[in-house]
């Protein structure tokens, strides 16, 4: 070991050797031990350190209540809560009346989800198809303003 | 309460989970954001914002990728450095020598009241106030705040080789300046 780079690692890794890389601790040891130079660097560097923990910083006694007593904006919600909130509201109204009545419509939901994936033997060029769309073709252009008379 | 389950409130909107983490974080977040900005307005500025965002990206926080102090001092890291920039107060070490030399000059022209122990606290606090941002947030972070190499790297998002770099020329100044003072006491 060379005094370079046993001043790399005080700088590096401080005076305490518990802290030095254990691959290359005790050779440090046995260099300190026999190095005048390094002693005196060691040292320099334990002063340095006392005088840095007499660097102090000062009080600030009014901060904890100022950051206690900000205004708390609306948190970030990701896009999935934010509709989930939509659907299911946390407030009263939600709670008693639009939940349940959302867990009801579920049966209903899930009867549509596999009505539109399996058509249960039914056949999708049945004639009867273009005959409803026929039908509702005509009720969209039915003018029922006479019925009001 | 665990770091997650305080967070995992706070993501509900729990006002007194974010006080036991403003309790519990306040103090070192000030005190690391006063070692980078030197000036207590901006602090505390900087300190209340840190947990403004604690609060507002509450769900961001990733127990598994960094602790929740190291999080916080990220955030009051960034936080510090674009005000540093934003106000033209970015130190190089250019800048440091340059002013460390002035400063040092100074020193050795009127030492009579800085020869003693406080003369010499004083020039190391001057130092450090001077020293580039990048040095002065590594020593904070590991002299100061307790943090390891690889967890203060994170905070600085920099390489840990990085990280232990601007350690070294930091303590090597440091060091340059207290034997400055030291040649002086010889020279009386």
């Amino acid at each position: 070991m060379t005094i370079e780079e046993f001043t790399k690692l005080v700088e590096t890794y401080g005076t305490e050797s518990g802290q030095w890389p254990e691959s290359i601790r005790e050779e440090c040891l046995s260099f300190l031990a026999s190095n005048v130079e390094a002693q005196s660097l060691l040292t320099q560097h334990q002063e340095l350190n006392e005088l840095m923990n007499k660097i102090e910083v000062p009080e600030f006694p009014s901060l904890q209540s100022r950051v206690l007593n900000q205004a708390l904006p609306e948190q970030d919600r990701s896009l999935f809560d934010q509709i989930l909130d939509w659907l299911l509201p946390a407030n009263n109204f939600g709670k008693q009346i639009w939940r349940p009545a959302m867990v009801a419509c579920l049966p209903l939901v899930f009867g549509i989800v596999i009505g539109n994936f399996f058509s249960f033997g039914i056949g999708m060029e049945n004639d009867g198809f273009s005959y409803w769309e026929d039908e509702l073709t005509m009720l969209s252009l039915n003018d029922y303003s006479e019925n009001l008379f | 309460m665990t770091d997650e389950e305080l967070m995992l409130a706070v993501c509900e909107g729990d006002r007194s989970a974010y006080q036991t983490i403003v309790n519990q974080h306040l103090k070192s977040i000030s005190h690391y954001a006063f070692r980078i900005l030197g000036n207590q307005k901006d602090t505390e500025d900087i300190s209340q914002e840190v947990f403004l965002r604690l609060w507002i990206n509450a769900r961001k926080w990733n127990p598994e990728k960094a602790k929740l102090s190291t999080w916080l001092h990220r955030i009051a890291h960034n936080l510090c450095i674009d005000y540093l920039r934003k106000h033209g107060r970015v130190q190089t070490q250019e800048s440091f020598e340059e002013e460390i030399e002035q400063i040092s000059s100074s020193y050795g022209s009127n030492n009579d009241s800085s020869s003693d122990d406080g003369g010499k606290l004083q020039l190391l606090k001057q130092a450090m106030d001077l020293l580039p941002e990048s040095q002065r947030s590594a020593l904070s972070l590991c002299h100061y705040q307790g943090f390891s190499n690889k967890e203060a790297a994170a905070i600085m998002n920099i390489s840990i080789t990085a990280l232990e770099s601007a350690i070294a020329r930091a303590k090597r100044s440091l060091r340059d300046q207290l034997l400055i003072v030291d040649e002086h006491k010889q020279g009386d």
